[in-house]
């Protein structure tokens, strides 16, 4: 147990931040001070134009050398942007840091009451003075190191989790790629070409995908969900559940005793298994097996049964024939890793746009979403890459797309975002129709078009010299003609000011993509919050994009936000060196703020045990009394045992009960003690 | 403000009209009325034109909805108040359905249609339908084909409406009254006569 130092007279320094205009523009600054003076145990208070600054900072070192202060107030911004900063000088004085304390006299006083100075004035005296209580019965903590675990964990497999496992497995780090689905690829892989140098996307992510595979330093869980997660930064203890594949690999053969089994990926059981499926790599567009891979450059190549809907009729078994490799009975795994850090790379899906009833996805044969137009065009998709209407297989001469289909839309049907991508896309599939279709001609109806990177002004460009039609109105709706099955795009030409009604052959809708279904559920195990479109929360938009308020939890690609690849690919790599930070200084920090026990006072009696809700508290016998003890790596500090505890047994460092109390009485005694 | 430009040609002066838009030419205060009356954020429009590609009015005439959000947002009240387009609007609601921005155009309009009628600006069809209502509590009164129409279909020839309880007129009467509906109608009539 940390030693409980009382002061024996605190003597406490003060000093208030201008922050240029943002605090003195409505906060009389000099009064907040002159009253500081006047309170209890202030010995010096100050006021300053920028605290932050390194002339700031020196007069908090300088003030703790010269008066012999115990404690520190900064009446400033958010905690959360600079209570490491005045930590660090109060330190840089010769005090403890955990002896400094932050009145928030900007965000929650100056922002807000902007118009209000003689109010805002009031509420900041009232922040300085329960600071200064409480920083009067602040004591000594020291932060608790422990050592990080050697090995991470991305879970998700697409272009960004790959790219994150690839840089953390490169710096010598062990990596869990986890995909839930049985290859890695993700999105990049059903896609044709890449904007906006048209390369061919399964050419540049084939190599990617065999270097995942063959790096020695990333393990490869693929058809693998996380199942359940505990610990925290440095020591995640993570539960895997490998689900039941039906078929096992060489190396799994050889450890059955199995010489020369396991799948090689031939095929063969393939053509005798009886039951056809869509595949819904090809969104349905396809069949696909019982038995079945998604499609020809997987990785790992091994074959997958889908247990829904195998009849276990055993022909596979038998085709297979002295590989072995398919195994009927087998069940769900689960296995347990310990890593240091994790990025999640969990990617994105495509929002339902049947939900827009006026676009009749669904319900006219030749509306599609562009995910459907990418595997048409792809030469390995369901058609050989021969973009043909559904309704009749014949090639399209017009062709519509309609952008922002469900983005940009507040009326709750629909994403208020940008999903960032569909325009580029959009304009890359406008040339890769003129470049298969002679005389086609594409419609692009949009309301602006967003070509915010590099070279991409320049497609827009080239596009547009390639003959696409740039049509600025939204589609207000699309009726089909019943006989023709052809399609009547109702939109207002807005630069010429005039109704269309144009009738096409078929219709792409940019549909707006939205976070997966499971992204619920994977940040509550990872205990990483969201924004309101649901999309998971970077810890900070600007300063900390990759980071999350989860220490030692990362984000890369589209699961923070919508982004194309090579955002997503810059995101995994700033989220690998992010998390590889930890892992190479081999220890962390934790801040000291956990319960402890009082020994003298503890009735043993456990109650406080089953409540924590980190199983961070444990009963022990000392001294031949039971008493309760923490494991403070495991504390998160929440105070669920320390309010409960009927004897006042526990106590709550940094957040104890006499420091609150004093706050309060601050507050309502408005300085009387 | 407009320039001045003097061609002996009328024909001539009004094509070569100053058509620029000048910042003393907007009022503000008619957006704020517009939102207020309608009750929808008329600033937030986004001119997609989803409105006027949905509107029935709009293939058929010159009215185009997104103009008329347009013109509210720069605050062009007597461009607004003085469009005969104005009066195109079917009340559908077919541009408030679609609205990505979740407004409602056609609020936009009825608010606009209030502000000119303060100022007697009404079509003259308009005011006539007002005295029909006085008259009958029908914009569209029943007449003898849609009683026979009615007859045929195996409905009785008057609706369930002020037609068959004439009783009731009084009470609508009553309503107009209290707006002066009827009495400005009636004056605006006249006065155009
Ligand atoms: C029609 C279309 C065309 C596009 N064209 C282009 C283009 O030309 N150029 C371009 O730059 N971008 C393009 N994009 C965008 C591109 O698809 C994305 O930028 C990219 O796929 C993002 O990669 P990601 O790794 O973040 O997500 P994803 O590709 O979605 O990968 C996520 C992976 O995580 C797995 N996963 C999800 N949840 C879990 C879980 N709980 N546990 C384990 N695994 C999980 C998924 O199975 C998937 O494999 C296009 C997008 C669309 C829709
Ligand atoms: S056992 Fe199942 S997977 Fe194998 S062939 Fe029969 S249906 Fe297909
Ligand atoms: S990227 Fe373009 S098409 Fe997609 S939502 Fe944004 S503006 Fe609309
Ligand atoms: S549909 Fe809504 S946002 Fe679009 S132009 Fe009309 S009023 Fe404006
Ligand atoms: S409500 Fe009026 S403006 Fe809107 S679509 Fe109908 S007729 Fe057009």
């Amino acid at each position: 147990m940390a030693e409980v130092k009382k002061n024996e007279e605190p003597r406490i320094g003060v000093f208030v931040c201008h922050c240029g205009t943002n605090i003195a523009g409505s906060i009389d600054v000099k009064e907040v001070m002159e009253y500081a003076r006047t309170l209890p145990n202030v010995i010096v208070a100050d006021d300053y134009q920028y605290m932050c600054s390194t002339p700031g900072q020196n007069k908090i070192a300088e003030a703790i050398d010269e008066q012999k202060l115990t404690g520190v107030v900064v009446a400033a911004c958010s905690p959360r942007l600079h209570e490491p900063t005045f930590r660090n000088a109060t330190k840089a004085g010769g005090l403890n840091p955990f002896r400094f304390e932050m009145a928030n006299i900007r965000e929650q006083n100056s922002w807000v009451h902007m118009h209000q100075p003689e109010e805002a004035t009031a509420k900041a005296k009232d922040a300085v003075r329960i600071a200064v209580a409480k920083a009067s019965l602040l004591e000594d903590l020291v932060p608790k190191s422990v050592p990080v675990e050697k090995a991470a964990m991305v879970v998700g497999g697409g272009v960004g989790g790959m790219q994150a496992a690839l840089d953390l497995a490169n710096a010598g780090i062990k990596t869990y790629l986890v995909e839930k689905s049985p290859t890695i690829g993700g999105r990049m892989s059903q896609l044709d070409k890449t904007f906006p140098t048209l390369d061919c996307s399964q050419c540049i992510l084939t190599p990617k995908m065999v270097d995942v595979y063959r790096n020695e330093g990333i393990e490869l869980l693929t058809y693998t969900e996380v199942e359940q997660v505990e610990g925290y930064i440095g020591n995640f203890d993570v539960t895997l559940r490998k689900k039941a594949r039906g078929v096992i690999t060489p190396e799994e053969a050889e450890a059955r005793g199995i010489v020369g089994g396991g799948c090689t990926g031939c095929g063969d059981c393939v053509d005798v298994c009886p039951v056809i499926k869509p595949n819904p790599f090809e969104l349905g567009m396809a069949p696909r097996k019982a038995i079945y891979i998604y499609h020809p450059q997987v990785s790992p190549l091994i074959y997958t049964v889908d247990f829904d809907a195998c009849v276990k009729c055993g022909l596979c078994v038998e085709a297979c024939g002295d590989k072995k490799a398919v195994d009927l009975e087998m069940k769900d795994e689960l296995m347990n890793v310990k890593v240091g850090t994790v990025v999640l790379a969990t990617g994105y899906d495509i929002f339902p746009i049947e939900k827009k009833f006026e676009w009749g996805y669904k319900n006219y044969d030749n509306v599609i979403t562009s995910l459907e137009f990418e595997r048409l065009i792809c030469a390995s998709g369901p058609t050989g890459g021969h973009l043909v209407r559904p309704s009749d297989g014949e090639t399209p001469k017009r062709v519509a797309f309609v952008l922002c289909a469900g983005s940009r839309d507040n009326t709750g049907v629909g994403k208020p975002y940008c999903s960032r991508f569909c325009c580029m896309y959009s304009l890359k599939h406008a040339h890769q129709i003129i470049e298969k279709i002679p005389g086609v001609v594409p419609y692009i109806f949009y309301m602006d078009i967003r070509s915010f990177g590099k070279m991409y002004e320049e497609f827009y460009y080239r596009i547009q010299d390639e003959g696409a039609k740039f049509i600025r109105g939204r589609v207000a709706n699309i009726l089909e003609d019943p006989v023709t099955k052809n399609l009547h795009v109702n939109a207002e030409d807005t630069l010429l000011g005039r109704p269309i009604d144009m009738e096409v052959d078929m219709v792409v809708l940019a549909a707006a993509v939205q976070p997966t279904a499971e992204t619920e559920k994977t940040r509550r195990l990872f205990g990483v919050s969201c924004s309101q479109d649901g999309w998971l929360l970077e810890a900070h938009p600007k300063l900390n994009p990759c980071g999350t308020t989860t220490a030692g939890v990362y984000l890369a690609g589209v699961c923070q936000g919508p982004k194309d690849i090579p955002d997503t690919v810059a995101q995994a790599e700033g989220a690998a060196s992010a998390a590889s930070i930890p892992i190479h200084r081999g220890e962390v920090e934790l801040e000291p703020y956990f319960a402890q026990c009082i020994e003298e006072k503890c009735a043993g009696c456990g109650l406080c045990v089953n409540l924590c809700p980190y199983s961070a508290l444990s009963l022990v016998e000392k001294d031949g009394r039971t008493v309760m003890q923490v494991t403070e790596a495991k504390c998160k500090g929440c105070g669920t045992c320390g309010g409960f505890c009927p004897g006042g047994a526990i106590w709550m460092q940094h957040f104890a009960t006499p420091q609150i109390v004093a706050q309060i009485d601050a507050f309502l005694l408005g300085g009387e003690q | 403000m407009a320039v001045k430009k003097d061609y002996k040609d009328q024909n001539l002066a009004e094509k070569l009209r100053d058509r620029k838009y000048y910042a003393p030419d907007s009022n503000p205060e008619f957006l704020k009325e517009v939102e207020n009356i309608g009750q929808t954020a008329a600033h937030m429009c986004y001119q997609c034109g989803t409105c006027t590609g949905s509107c029935p009015s709009a293939p058929r005439s010159s009215y185009r909805i997104r103009l008329f959000m347009r013109k509210a947002v720069l605050g062009l009240e007597e461009e607004c108040l003085t469009d005969p387009d104005l009066w195109l609007c079917t009340t559908c609601y077919s541009c408030t359905d679609r609205c990505p921005r979740d407004l409602a155009p056609t609020d936009a309009i009825m608010a606009m249609r209030n502000l000119a009628f303060k100022r007697d600006i009404v079509p003259r069809n308009f005011l006539q339908t007002v005295q029909l209502i006085y008259k009958s509590g029908h914009g569209v009164p029943n007449n003898d084909a849609n009683r026979a129409a009615r007859k045929k279909l195996g409905l009785e020839e008057e609706p369930e409406t002020t037609h068959k309880y004439p009783e009731y007129l009084p009470g609508i009467r009553k309503i107009l009254d209290h707006y002066r509906l009827k009495e400005n109608a009636d004056r605006i009539l006249a006065e155009g006569e």
